[in-house]
């Protein structure tokens, strides 16, 4: 079994009339599925059934799903998650609209976090034979293509570092350290392929979301997103700014029940032989906001 | 027009009925602290010395509980003044800015 991307991430809003605005008008993406005040979203450039879940009730993070190659049985990753020391329950086909039988873990910081293999095949809007790079007609808003990456934070980013290199076998691309102990991580960015992370976490409280992002083509539609932005007076965190980390170009923004997310354009290849950066906590701000070499508090606090 | 007064040095403005706390200082140059506006992340919170607010948009119950409502405090993000308010931000002082106040009233669009 390998971990392939990000699938999806299922987050509670306040009202969903609002978030539904915010995520098809504004972001672009498409209601696939409805069901008892849950809305499944796709976007554009994404192949499978769904990679936003809308739940009413609440603010924050329900769990997110991560697809994995299906060649390894459910129950040797089960035993891996076991060994590890962390709960796992068999999830089955139709817990999520259009998603198969997989592995429901809690993580050791209290997220849960979905592994499926199977999944509905929907397609992109442009097809697959002789496509267009982008959908003539029918975009909306920002018109994101697909999401990209999560951060979410954990009382014990060593521990959680460990989870997923083990058991899931993802690496460290990006480290920010405190000092030279193993347990003097702060954060780190973890990828599963060749990007520069797929998941992201940094120290804060369990089980919380910061954000999640989704992957735009080059700095001008970052801008572009920004312009979107301003004309549906969406509130944002920051940016538009290069990261240290990753080097991806970035805006922070709020959906309209709080959660924050992202548009992330760019960033480096990793892969299997990448040798992790290390980042220092004195450079820490130039880290996560290259440009302007500081950050609110109150960006690191804020998570639901 | 209902008056707010920010505590314990901090101004008394006129907002114009409707208007939320967070809104009505910005449109006259104050940034209370404040990140998602959306009644969501809670960082906003702070206690309602005097007046009584409503909330026309919504809350999550962990950004501001039942309990801490009874307990005086109140989210200025979403809170709109019924009548004069005061407010306290007592250590974490308002900023001047200038500021561009929503143009319209945003209303939820059908897909299209
Ligand atoms: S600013 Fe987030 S709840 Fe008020
Ligand atoms: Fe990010």
């Amino acid at each position: 079994m390998s971990v392939i991307r990000l699938g999806y991430v299922h987050v509670r809003v306040t009202d969903l009339a609002r978030a539904r605005d915010h995520y098809q008008n504004t972001l672009g993406m498409d209601a696939v599925h409805e069901e008892d005040g849950r809305v499944y979203l796709k976007s554009w450039d994404e192949d499978n059934h769904h990679s936003v879940v809308l739940e009413e009730g609440g603010v924050g993070l329900v769990k997110f799903g991560y697809k994995v190659t299906g060649e390894d049985s459910l129950a040797a990753l089960e035993n891996r998650v076991a060994g590890f020391g962390a709960t796992a329950e068999r999830m089955s086909k139709g817990d999520n609209a259009g998603v198969g039988d997989g592995l429901r873990v809690t993580l050791p910081s209290e997220h849960v976090l979905e592994l499926y293999s199977e999944v509905e095949y929907l397609g992109t809007k442009v097809g697959k034979i002789n496509p267009d790079p982008w959908p003539r007609t029918g975009l909306r808003g920002i018109g994101v293509p697909r999401i990209n990456h999560a951060l979410i934070t954990t009382e014990d980013p060593a521990l959680l570092e460990r989870f997923f290199a083990e058991v899931l076998g993802f690496r460290p691309a990006e480290r920010l350290v405190s000092g030279d102990e193993p347990g003097d991580l702060v954060g780190s960015w973890m990828f599963c392929g060749e990007n520069p992370h797929d998941i992201a976490f940094v120290n804060g409280p369990n089980g919380k979301l910061h954000h999640f992002a989704y992957q735009i083509d080059d700095w001008s539609a970052l801008l572009r997103a920004g312009d979107v932005m301003s004309m549906d007076e969406v509130p944002i965190d920051f940016g538009p700014a290069r990261h240290g980390i990753t080097r991806g170009g970035t805006i922070y923004f709020f959906d309209p029940s709080g959660n924050r997310n992202e548009v992330f354009s760019g960033g480096y290849r990793t892969g299997a032989d990448f040798r992790p950066i290390t980042w220092t906590m004195d450079q820490a701000a130039r880290g996560i906001n290259y440009t302007h070499r500081e950050i609110d508090q109150d960006f690191l606090q804020v998570v639901t | 027009m209902p008056h707010i007064t920010v505590g314990p040095d901090g101004p008394a403005i006129d907002v114009p009925p409707g208007e939320t706390i967070v809104e009505g200082l910005r449109r006259v140059g104050w940034r209370a602290r404040y990140r998602c506006r959306g009644g969501g992340c809670g960082i906003c919170k702070c206690p309602l010395v005097d007046g009584a607010v409503t909330y026309p948009g919504p809350v999550a119950e962990s950004a501001l509980s039942a309990a801490e409502r009874s307990a005086g405090l109140c989210l200025p993000c979403q809170a709109v003044p019924l009548g004069d308010v005061v407010i306290e931000q007592r250590g974490r002082p308002l900023r001047p800015m200038l500021a561009s106040a929503p143009r319209v009233a945003a209303p939820i669009r059908e897909e299209k």
